[in-house]
């Protein structure tokens, strides 16, 4: 021991935390803010080009299918309860209702990607047709790779819980999973209005 | 389990006045980073890959410079036949591209990943093996560029890649493909760095480091990578759309098709400029941590020089268009951008007065670094003053793309940019290295540089002013411009000699520098109070602080953080405002698969351009990497149980 010395002790403070006080609650809120401003120009683009046009969608192009929009937005909608419920059982480390919901959140993801087939298909134009077509998947295709990187996360954290190797660092990662799944789906809502609604209600300068 | 919900207790609280004393030895296991191959490829040391960064972003430096020099030697008289056309607009777009973003950008942040976590006063960066990552990706990227030159599919549209000239009508082939992707690469790593440094300066400050303590040159990194998250997606986004117009035929920027031209040059230059203040803003950190510890005070005006930081990377974001002034835009919008053009310049100024009144008010030592401080301010002021004739309209409009604007910007990037640079690496190479550089080279090292900027760009001006145009490979002997070229080359021979004067300096003060000890300039901030170079966990006992900076301000009785365990890479984790002591985090070890990562990364960029397969293999192959790196395993595994199981 030395004696005299001023000194701060640390030792006996908490090793898991959650939200903002989780320090890999900064990288994810770092990464929205990248992606957001990725999603933010895409949209720029799309209204950009689009007053190159006197008609929005283009002549003998039909607007993009309502359905897979409407059905995405609601399954969107939906996801947060599961979503909320998951960050509630991490930030109280309870393993069966965080597994539980993990196995929901999975395949809520998974449904994501098959509407976002589906909306492809629906798009009624190819992207080398002419600018519209091309924003049009580029609006897709940005927002989709955001929902790929989250279905193979919470894949992957899910895997990680049900096996014998959970930590309590794992329950604060599955916690992390609420912020970038609400940015993920809350995004898609206002890109959805645009894809969906500009066509239909803006189609001419 | 550990009490999760419990909130942070104030410091007071914790404050003892016995410990037991750290155990190094422990320490130095822990946190050792292999030696040998295998252990350099696995390093998660955020001194490690920052110095890599640095010497691999010299390099390139050195790589860029080579590729001006052989410009400036085309360029040294009329009807020259060293370069023909083809080579030479590979040269000046490989030149262009490689001295911004493998040169310029990374080095400036490569200095912040460093330095940031000494100089809060913690052990690493918040993410390690993201950092690691980082640096490989931005490696796989240069070598991208450059193996490209080399096989003469080198970038040959300029490093802004303008449409359409970029576009697949006019620039078939694969050149323009490199350019995207290799830049895309540089993206990935600088916004991770920005993540990095961001939450490493929010979370992991040293108890008592609060937020209007921390020096300025961690502010300025702080403000350029806010600029970063913002900046970056731009350029990310125009180079891959411009790809995807290449290879599969989109119309994003073909007219034809309802695509705009203009569009490139809007997304490219909302990048583009702020990456200007990407650069200059974290010199603006080295150029006030050099004023404050030779002048021996603290800054005068502190907060108005974190506002001017601020300032200058929000306003950075409004100038954009004064790239565009040639375009024909509406009256309104070129006034707006003139005016904020102009603006931009009052937050500088009040850092040029602070930094003044600094000297002034100091005991100044005109050291080496404080020297290129000096030259930094006579280059960016002349660099400044051209910038402000440029901000005028009818005045662009006459030196758009002449040698003016090649003046203009290389006075504002060396400048603002290498001057500083040079002050940073001869202030902070002892800390580095454990040696001090010479300052009599440094002084040769300074005057030739100088002189050599001087002389090879101030002759710009008035070849730009003379009509002689960017981007030729030669002019006739009618035009009267070979006079002036001429003195530009050899200028440029002058800042060659300066930089192997720096290189011979670097390599023999390494073996023969005088030993730095810790802190041989008797500086304020953390990185000085333990050992030069700094041991593989930076700090023995995390500092308390006590007041601004750090060391100047230490009390008799220099508090430190005990109770942070040896055994465990374990680091603290404090509030943002007032670094109260919150949580303790535990860090990864070393790893191979960033690298693996990072090469898949590779994969997934490169193959890409060849076929829209390559993006899925790619992306495979990523998905793979990345589901190995997140899987828990191992020591490392046990590490975090038993960390967790402390309390």
């Amino acid at each position: 021991m030395i004696a005299g010395r001023t000194t701060i002790d640390v030792s006996d403070l908490p090793t898991t935390t959650f939200g903002h006080r989780d320090l890999a609650w900064w990288g994810t809120i770092g990464f929205i803010l990248i992606e957001g401003t990725t999603l933010v120009i895409v949209a720029m683009v799309y209204f950009y080009l689009r007053r190159n046009f006197a008609q929005w969608p283009p002549p003998r192009t039909a607007p993009p299918d309502l359905l897979p929009g409407i059905l995405q937005v609601g399954v969107m909608a939906l996801s947060w309860w599961p979503v909320a419920l998951l960050d509630r059982a991490a930030r109280r480390l309870d393993r069966g209702a965080v597994r539980r919901w993990l196995v929901v959140c999975t395949l809520f993801a998974i449904a994501f990607c098959v509407l976002r087939g589906f909306e492809f298909a629906g798009l009624n134009v190819r992207w080398s047709t002419n600018a519209y077509g091309s924003v049009n998947w580029a609006v897709l295709v940005t927002h989709a790779t955001l929902i790929l990187a989250e279905a193979l996360e919470i894949i992957v954290i899910t895997a990680v819980f049900f096996t014998p190797r959970v930590t309590e660092r794992h329950f604060s990662d599955a916690s992390d999973t609420a912020p970038y799944w609400y940015f993920l789906t809350g995004s898609w809502v206002l890109l959805a209005a645009m894809i969906y609604l500009v066509p239909r209600f803006w189609t001419s300068p | 389990m550990t009490d999760v919900a419990a909130p942070p207790r104030l410091a007071a609280e914790r404050i003892g006045s016995a410990a037991p004393a750290p155990d190094v030895a422990e320490l130095e296991r822990t946190w050792h980073e292999r030696g040998g191959f295998w252990g350099w490829l696995t390093t998660v040391d955020h001194k490690s890959v920052a110095k890599r960064y640095i010497i691999t972003a010299f390099g390139f430096f050195l790589l860029g410079g080579i590729l001006a020099a052989a410009m400036r030697l085309q360029l040294s008289r009329p009807e020259n036949t060293v370069l023909g056309p083809d080579r030479y607009n590979q040269f000046f777009s490989t030149h262009g591209t490689t001295m911004m973003f493998l040169f310029a950008v990374p080095v400036m942040y490569s200095l912040g990943l460093y330095l940031v976590p000494l100089m809060v006063g913690t052990r690493n960066v918040a993410y390690p093996r993201l950092n690691s990552y980082g640096y490989y990706t931005y490696l796989v990227g240069g070598l991208f560029l450059w193996v490209s030159l080399v096989l003469n599919t080198g970038p040959d549209t300029g490093w802004f890649s303008y449409v359409p000239l970029a576009g697949p009508e006019y620039s078939p082939g694969k050149r323009v493909d490199v350019w995207g992707q290799a830049v895309t690469f540089t993206e990935i790593a600088a916004l991770v760095a920005a993540v990095e440094i961001i939450a490493t300066a929010f979370k992991m400050r040293a108890p008592g480091l609060s937020l209007h303590r921390l020096p300025l040159f961690v502010w300025a990194q702080i403000v350029t990578a806010f600029m970063i998250i913002f900046a970056m997606p731009w350029v990310a986004v125009a180079s891959q759309l411009l790809p995807l117009e290449r290879l599969v035929g989109t119309h994003f920027f073909n007219p034809a098709e309802g695509g705009d031209a203009l569009l490139w040059q809007h997304l490219f230059w909302f990048f583009g400029h702020p990456e200007v203040y990407i650069i200059f803003i974290p010199a603006l950190g080295i150029v006030s941590q050099v004023v404050t510890t030779f002048s021996r005070r603290q800054i005068v005006a502190y907060p108005a020089m974190v506002l001017a930081l601020v300032a200058t990377g929000v306003l950075a974001f409004g100038l954009w268009v004064h790239h565009m002034f040639a375009t024909g835009l509406p009256q309104m919008g070129m006034s707006f951008f003139t005016a904020a053009s102009a603006l931009i310049a009052v937050p500088t100024g009040i850092q040029f007065f602070c930094w003044i009144a600094t000297l002034w008010s100091g005991r100044p030592r005109l050291e080496v670094p404080l020297l290129f401080i000096l030259g930094f301010v006579v280059v960016f002021m002349i660099g400044g003053l051209s910038g402000v004739m440029v901000a005028s309209v009818p005045w662009d409009l006459q030196v758009h793309d002449t040698f003016f604007v090649v003046a203009h910007l290389h006075y504002v990037l060396l400048g603002g940019g290498v001057f500083p640079l040079f002050a940073g690496f001869y202030y902070w190479f002892p800390k580095f290295t454990g040696r001090m550089l010479s300052p009599a080279l440094g002084r040769l090292n300074f005057w030739l540089f100088f002189i050599g900027v001087n002389l090879t760009f101030f002759p710009m001006h008035e070849l730009g002013i003379d009509g002689m145009p960017r981007r030729v490979y030669t002019y006739l002997a009618a035009t009267g411009w070979g006079g002036l070229n001429l003195l530009a080359s050899i200028g440029a021979t002058i800042i060659a000699l300066s930089v192997i004067t720096f290189l011979a300096n670097v390599a023999w003060s390494l073996r023969e520098g005088d030993v730095a000890g810790p802190n041989p300039w008797e500086a304020d901030t953390l990185e000085w109070g333990t050992a030069s170079p700094p041991p593989p966990y930076n700090f023995a006992e995390l500092p308390v602080v006590e007041g601004r900076g750090g060391l100047w301000s230490r009390s008799e009785a220099r508090p430190v953080v005990t109770g942070l365990r040896s055994d465990l890479r374990e680091v603290l984790v404090t509030t943002v405002l007032d670094a109260v002591p919150d949580h303790l985090h535990f860090q990864p070890s070393p790893s191979v698969w960033p690298l693996l990562a990072a090469l898949a990364t590779g994969v997934l960029f490169i193959s890409g351009i060849f076929t829209p397969w390559g993006f899925v293999v790619g992306a495979a192959l990523v998905t793979l990497a990345l589901v190995g790196w997140a899987w828990p395993r191992g020591k490392e595994l046990e590490d975090q149980r038993r960390q967790e199981q402390r309390a």
